[in-house]
């Protein structure tokens, strides 16, 4: 028989168990002919199926998907990946590398990875850089700190740090134009004397700016073929000590502008000059130290020798006691201050030798208020401070800076360092002392390096000269709030900036005055 | 017919291993220089797939670069290549810092079409390179700064059956980054008629 299609057996099924609750659960084939009376169709009752299959009750199938032969359940999709790509896992697991070969070997048969695959390298390692080239390995060597980074610096910053304690300027207050100035490392052009007068040699010439009145006084030339090498102010600032190229010391009165005596002998250079009251210290190209008696005629009282090299640092202790030379020997001397005659067994020898520096010694300072530390500052290939105790010889402190010290000067009001740099940074740099510690960082403080340096007689002002023939004032230890204690050069700047006017109130401003 | 079909096979082969071959140089150069495992003034610019590609003058890291590629280019005349590997590794510590992968890999040619195929142009497989080389060089922006001097390791994966000049290669360590410590980046890809190389590099990432 046919059942028309909507008579599926399971509709069938559900019918009977319909029919099947609110009856007794006696008799199954009772309810059958039940149902089929009530619906009383002629279809059904066409329909009627006594004895039709029951189906099983449905079995309760665990809802669990068949698990596929040839799967593994650990790793699903094995069959998928690349080989190569389970070797590279394998490998960057790094099992090679820790396990013994044994069992690699279990391991490479248990995963399936292919073994017989070599990984090989080349017998000899690379060549070391410029290893065919020993004469370009050591050029390399002297000129990497060149090409050093300039550390923590991005390329868009201005590259000026400074203390969140205190505000330092970031720009200098006054900028003087000194055209001509040589741009030598070696030499000491600078000096600012405490009658508050800078004088700087411009390559003959030597002038004396007035920081009280902005007036600028060409105060003389050096003989026909001599530039100046160095220049240094007397402790009371009458008289100014000028070294020149071909060896002569002269002695010039600041007041007046007159050349007072020259002092001759020297064979070479005298690139640094140093005061202690009557006594003019000259350190020259050759090595030799000379005290020079300004008084008598007969000038030259002592000869300091210890060096092998261009002196190139020099530094008379404020009570005289102790004179401190750096050379281009990468030595720091210091020497005993006494001056006897000059005979052989007066030569001085030197107090304490120092060659922890790697590069010529330029820098040297003492310190104003704790009379036995000198600091000393080495050139490009060491770049680094030193700081010295000159009663027992012992190095305090060092310093790695970036880039090759110009010059070192104490703080007089705070416990602070403040070094001049030449390339890369070009920079200004403050250091807290004893912890060493940056306190303000000004790069590019000239646009080529900074050379030379000195402090005001109020001690808050530094002047600094720099290959770009610059001169620049930056108020870096400005006297603190309330102290009147270095009023006199603050009332020194601010007459100048009456006396000179237009433009020069904003310090900000780079009002240039030519000093010719 | 059948001899002038596998005449030119073979003569794309060679061709194409030695185009692989000179890839390999300039992107080791390029590695090289990028990454700063030479001084950059060892490096002088040289014009190559239509861009200025800077390439060794030490004379002593070229012969060896040179005594390398030349066997590598036997393999993979052979067919014995897998992959090359560039290690750049620390010079102190001998750590891998930087794996710089190149999977060779043959291309099959299709089993009947091979005659209707007709070849890849020049130009498009040196616009290929010229794309990875370019890479390579903009890598550099988001790669770890290498800070510690560093030295390179050049390692070969062949087969078993490779021809192996004795003494001259040797089996390895595979300088692998441990992979918690390995970040890696895909890059671009490019094949000639017979070979298919695809460059990948792994660097060691620390936070």
């Amino acid at each position: 028989m046919v059942h028309p299609p909507p008579k599926t057996p399971s509709k069938r099924v559900r019918c009977r168990s319909d029919a099947k609750t609110p009856l007794t659960p006696s008799n199954k084939k009772s309810s059958q002919p039940v149902g089929v009376i009530r619906k009383g169709g002629v279809e059904s009752r066409l329909d009627v199926v006594t004895c039709d299959y029951v189906p099983p009750p449905p079995k309760h199938e665990l809802k669990r998907s068949k698990s596929t032969p040839g799967r593994d359940r650990f790793i699903t999709n094995r069959d998928t990946t690349d080989i190569a790509a389970v070797a590279a896992s394998l490998e960057q697991m790094s099992l090679n590398t820790q396990s013994s070969p044994n069992h690699t070997a279990r391991l490479a048969v248990a995963t399936g990875v292919p073994v017989n695959r070599r990984i090989l390298g080349y017998h000899e390692q690379p060549p070391a850089a410029s290893s065919s080239d020993n004469t370009l390995a050591q050029q390399r060597e002297y000129a990497k700190p060149l090409y050093a980074q300039r550390p923590g610096a991005l390329p868009s910053s201005t590259g000026a740090i400074t203390s969140k304690a205190r505000k330092i300027p970031t720009q200098p207050e006054r900028v003087l134009d000194a055209p001509g100035m040589v741009d030598d490392f070696y030499l000491n052009l600078l000096s600012w004397s405490c009658q508050n007068a800078v004088a700087v040699a411009l390559e003959a010439s030597t002038y004396i700016w007035k920081a009280d009145t902005g007036s600028v006084v060409l105060l003389g030339e050096a003989p026909e073929g001599a530039y100046v090498s160095s220049v240094d102010f007397s402790n009371d600032g009458a008289f100014l000590g000028v070294g020149l190229g071909m060896g002569d010391v002269e002695l010039w009165d600041v007041e007046s502008g007159q050349k007072l005596r020259t002092m001759a002998g020297h064979v070479g250079q005298v690139a640094t000059l140093s005061w202690h009251q009557h006594i003019l210290s000259s350190g020259c190209a050759d090595g030799s130290i000379w005290h020079h008696d300004v008084r008598i005629s007969r000038h030259k009282v002592m000869e300091l020798l210890g060096h092998s090299g261009e002196i190139c640092g020099l530094k008379w202790r404020s009570d005289g006691e102790l004179l401190a030379s750096g050379g281009n020997d990468n030595v720091v001397n210091i020497w005993d201050g006494r001056v006897g005659d000059v005979n052989e067994s007066t030569r001085g020898s030197a107090k304490w030798t120092k060659r922890n520096h790697t590069a010529a010694v330029k820098a040297v300072a003492w310190c104003p208020w704790q009379p036995s530390l000198l600091a000393s500052g080495g050139g490009t290939n060491d770049a680094t401070l030193n700081v010295w105790n000159s009663t027992t010889g012992a190095r305090l402190h060092t310093h790695r800076t970036p880039s090759q010290i110009t010059s070192i000067q104490w703080a007089t009001q705070r416990k602070e360092i403040l070094t001049t740099h030449g390339y890369p940074t070009n920079s200004l740099m403050i250091h807290a002392y004893p912890s060493m510690e940056r306190v303000a960082e000004i790069r590019d403080a000239h646009d080529s390096r900074v050379l030379f340096s000195c402090v005001g007689p109020g001690g808050d002002v530094v002047c600094t000269g720099g290959g770009d023939e610059n001169l620049k004032f930056w108020r870096v230890w400005d006297s603190k709030s309330g102290e009147g204690s270095t009023g006199k050069k603050k009332k020194a700047s601010a007459a100048n900036t009456e006396e000179v006017g237009g433009g020069r109130l904003n310090s900000t401003r780079e009002g240039i005055l030519s000093i010719r | 017919m059948a001899t002038k079909q596998a005449n030119r096979q073979a003569i794309t082969l060679k061709g194409s291993s030695a185009l692989v071959t000179e890839f390999f140089k300039y992107a080791a150069n390029t590695i090289l220089f990028q990454r700063e495992v030479y001084p950059s003034d060892d490096f002088h610019m040289v014009k190559k797939y239509g861009q200025t590609v800077l390439v060794t003058q030490d004379l002593a890291l070229e012969n060896y670069l040179e005594r390398i590629l030349s066997q590598v280019h036997k393999w993979l005349l052979t067919g014995s290549v897998t992959q090359l590997v560039l290690a750049i590794i620390s010079k102190d510590t001998r750590t891998p810092l930087e794996r710089w992968v190149f999977d060779v890999k043959l291309v099959e040619p299709p089993a009947d079409a091979s005659t209707t195929r007709e070849s890849k142009p020049e130009a498009e497989i040196q616009s290929e390179i010229r794309a990875i080389l370019k890479q390579i060089v903009s890598m550099v922006t988001y790669l770890p700064v290498i800070q510690e001097p560093t030295v390179f390791n050049i390692l070969a994966y062949t087969n078993e059956s490779a021809d192996v000049p004795a003494g001259e290669w040797v089996d390895t360590d595979p300088l692998a980054i441990e992979a918690s410590k390995s970040q890696q980046v895909k890059m671009r890809s490019f094949s000639t008629d017979v070979h298919r190389i695809e460059a990948m590099v792994a660097y060691r990432y620390e936070e």
